[in-house]
């Protein structure tokens, strides 16, 4: 993939600086994190994420989407989607990680540049509640069946509660929660939390 | 000779009425579930067809059957307590999961350069003999689904063996969660290497019958050449890695190009074949298989037999890891698996995501697949796709 | 004759010791009185009744079917298990790939609410006498799943269990035993778990309907 400006990304020494470099020429200074030889965390600011995911999509080698994953900030009132791009041929994947507000949970689908980003943000859809405008599967059960709670993977969804609340357990079976057995083994240093 | 009329039977006109009379329904398609209660299906999914004659027009992926809520379940617990769930959420090939739980939180505590020689020895021997009891079952399970009894028969035979060697290494014949923070839990038993050795030898002296049963054999050679081929234009597109990937020619293989563990020490080559098809799906495994006995020869060999096998932990019921965010990966059977590994300083993780091969080969994949193909290559399909539905799920 | 405990399901043994009238279930042939070990109103002396009983257990106990249906992790201990190293077929067990063929029914592991619906329906599609084998400690008491919001934990709370193998995961030797116990059961008429859930219908279909919320199951249908 040759670039007038920059010259042939596969020839420089380390592909991950250079092409956080490339990325910050272009769309801005990001923050950027080396924290591997094939791994480098940038984070992007919602308004740019398409535009980079694009770029590196059709002229760069970063032609895989390994993985599309959320993450629940529940005290920052912020939803974190996690775009692993992988250059197959460089061994370099590049981890672009995106804030977006946690009242709106909505994000732009990346279904037009990897055709298998439909079924993560499925299963984003369904296990987070956020929506992808515009992907295919939305709304569509994927992994749940009849699920009438809140999306089992945000942070406040109480799993114990749900379970007490509608699946019953034998009599006489006692609950063993590692965090109370410790709490009362350490004190307040099983807690932490 | 007269033809039997069935028209004219009483009730033909009732046939016609379908449930759906009065919808647009094309009454020369039929809809099927193939799965989950279905002897050909790999694990516990389904599919559902829509088919026309015996040839399927399209059809979608069924998955969540087997989901547990791990990812949920992990932000619970203390970080020791993951490792019963983690090999869980593959049911076949415990090991590979619990390596990636091990050096994603090692890497972001620090501890990664804390384990010792002996103990990233014993994770690369239990990964590749995981790897290999692996392909020896889905080299039998291909040929299963195409009704031949003898070659399963024999590979879960051989398989069995190899389980025997994890039992006596780790005490658990399927769920091992011998690899933990810092190394292993276990070091060998003495006479352990000769043991393998010998359980190697002897799969190594089936090899040649399982050729003629299963690569050479005209049966299984008219069953799966120019069948389900994969485009290699999908590769990039869907992100497709393992056998499925290399069948088609490209040698990419993340024990060699994302070092890890002693594999960079050790000598192996990357095994490919060409055309795409099942056929060379299973060729590919054939190789690995003599690969992974070669390699693990090697560790045999290589191995130091002194010295320690796991690093000096903290408490585990009070150990914290800073605040970060990782990406790691191995060469399952399948292809590449990863954890996507994000901690928040406190004594649980923050939020764990199993990247597996399945997830892409099962439901993207498949699904493009299907349209034309004959429903008796459905399952064999299926199974050279090496799809594995708890992973999928978790 | 003890009562039904609902709350303890498993104790398959409150069986009622007298049939009800014949035609109000026209499930329950004059033999399978027999098989139950029932006061038959039929014409035939006691002992030979015994007798008759006695040589169809026998029967039934040489020709479990199992259902081809792996609904968990447990399943990848079937394959060994039928295959020439432990060969489930020297027990004359094989496998059966419908339900309208089976007559065991291997629950291996953990169910999830998803699974639990199709079970059921296998279940229900399955010729009686029909005998339930619960692998793993999920489904006694939810095992290492017990705060996982997607798995049912008690499963003879939605299907009436006759042999629990416990283990997670059971090997191979401790599922042939298990199948030696339902033999012995099924041979001395004690594995009655299916005539409980006709018994009992009601009861765990109310269950059953408590975590399934897209109830589209038809009513039972033998």
């Amino acid at each position: 993939m040759f670039d007038i400006n920059h010259g042939n990304l596969d020839d420089s020494p380390d592909v991950g600086q250079e092409i956080v470099r490339r990325i910050h020429d272009r769309f801005g200074d990001f923050p950027a994190r080396f924290q591997k030889a094939d791994l480098v965390r940038l984070d992007v600011p919602q308004k740019d994420i398409i535009p980079v995911l694009s770029w590196l999509r059709t002229e760069t080698p970063f032609v895989q989407l390994t993985h599309l994953t959320a993450v629940d900030w529940l005290e920052d009132g912020q939803f974190e989607l996690m775009y692993l791009v992988t250059a197959p041929d460089l061994m370099v994947s590049l981890h672009l990680c995106v804030r977006l507000d946690r009242a709106k949970a909505e994000a732009e689908s990346v279904f037009n540049l990897w055709l298998q980003a439909e079924t993560y943000e499925q299963e984003i859809n369904e296990m987070f509640g956020i929506h992808f405008p515009g992907s295919p599967r939305q709304g569509v059960p994927f992994i749940l069946e009849g699920w009438r709670d809140m999306p089992p993977m945000r942070r406040d969804f109480d799993t114990v509660a749900y379970c007490d609340r509608t699946h019953p357990v034998r009599p006489g079976r006692e609950h063993q929660d590692s965090r109370v057995y410790v709490g009362r083994k350490f004190g307040e240093k099983g807690y932490l939390k | 000779m007269s033809v039997f009329d069935y028209t004219t039977q009483p009730g033909f006109d009732l046939i016609s009425e379908t449930p759906n009379a009065g919808t647009t329904v094309d009454p020369k398609e039929v809809q099927l579930w193939f799965g989950p209660q279905h002897p050909g299906i790999t694990g516990n999914m389904s599919v559902q067809l829509w088919l026309e004659g015996d040839t399927i027009k399209r059809g979608i992926t069924h998955v969540g059957y087997l989901h547990r809520g791990f990812e949920k379940l992990m932000e619970r617990r203390k970080f020791i307590q993951s490792f019963p769930i983690v090999c869980r959420m593959c049911v076949a090939e415990p090991d590979t999961t619990e390596y990636l739980l091990a050096s994603s939180l090692e890497e972001l505590s620090g501890l990664d350069q804390a384990v010792p020689e002996k103990g990233q020895w014993l994770r690369t021997l239990v990964m590749e003999m995981s790897r290999l009891q692996v392909t020896l079952m889905v080299m039998g399970g291909q040929v299963g689904t195409m009704g031949m009894g003898t070659a399963p028969n024999w590979t879960y035979t051989l398989r069995d063996f190899l389980l025997d060697s994890f039992e006596e290494l780790t005490g658990g014949r399927v769920y091992h969660m011998y690899i933990t923070y810092g190394g292993v839990r276990r070091d060998l038993t003495p006479g352990f290497a000769q043991r393998l050795e010998a359980t190697l030898d002897r799969i190594e002296e089936r090899l040649p019958y399982l050729d003629d049963l299963i690569l050479n054999s005209a049966v299984f050679q008219q069953r799966t050449q120019g069948v389900s081929v994969v485009p290699a234009e999908w590769a990039d597109e869907l992100g497709i890695t393992g056998p499925v990937l290399r069948a088609m020619g490209v040698a990419r293989d993340t024990r060699r190009d994302y070092p890890y563990l002693k594999y960079p020490e050790l000598d192996f080559k990357v095994c490919t074949a060409t055309g795409s098809d099942i056929y060379a799906r299973t060729q590919v495994r054939r190789a690995e298989i003599a690969e992974s006995i070669h390699i693990i020869r090697q560790i045999l060999q290589m191995m130091p037999q002194e010295g320690p096998y796991c690093a000096k932990l903290p408490n585990m019921l009070t150990w914290t890891i800073p605040a970060g965010s990782t990406y790691v990966r191995a060469e399952s059977s399948r292809g590449e698996m990863g954890f996507v590994m994000v901690t928040d300083g406190s004594d649980t993780i923050r939020r764990v995501h199993l990247r597996g091969p399945s997830y892409t080969n099962a439901v993207t994949i498949l699904e493009r697949m299907l349209p034309g193909m004959n429903i008796a290559d459905l399952s064999a399909t299926m199974v050279s796709l090496q799809t594995c539905p708890p992973e999928i799920e978790r | 004759m003890k009562k039904f405990d609902p709350d303890r399901p498993w104790d398959l043994t409150t069986l009622p010791t007298t049939m009800a009238p014949q035609g109000s279930r026209p499930h329950a042939p004059v033999e399978d009185q027999c098989f139950l070990g029932a006061e038959a109103d039929i014409k035939q002396p006691p002992k030979l009744q015994e007798a008759v009983a006695t040589i169809k257990n026998w029967f039934r106990a040489s020709s479990l079917n199992v259902l081809a249906f792996g609904t968990g992790c447990g399943a990848i201990e079937l394959r060994p298990l039928s295959t020439s190293r432990f060969d489930m077929s020297r027990f004359g067990i094989p496998g059966a790939p419908t339900p309208r063929q089976s007559n065991v029914f291997i629950i291996s592991g953990y169910l999830s609410v998803k699974t639990l619906t199709r079970v059921i329906r296998c279940y229900e599609q399955m010729p009686d006498p029909k005998w339930v084998v619960a692998l793993g400690s999920c489904t006694i008491n939810g095992g290492m799943y017990w705060d996982s919001y997607n798995t049912i934990k008690v499963l003879d709370l939605y299907l009436p269990v006759d042999v629990y193998v416990s283990g997670c995961m059971p090997r191979p030797e401790a599922l042939i035993a298990g199948f030696q116990y339902l033999m012995d059961d099924v041979k001395k008429g004690k594995a009655n778990g299916w005539h409980h859930y006709l018994e009992n219908l009601e009861w765990y279909r109310e269950n059953q309907k408590q975590v399934i919320t897209d109830w589209d199951l038809p009513n039972y249908n033998w």
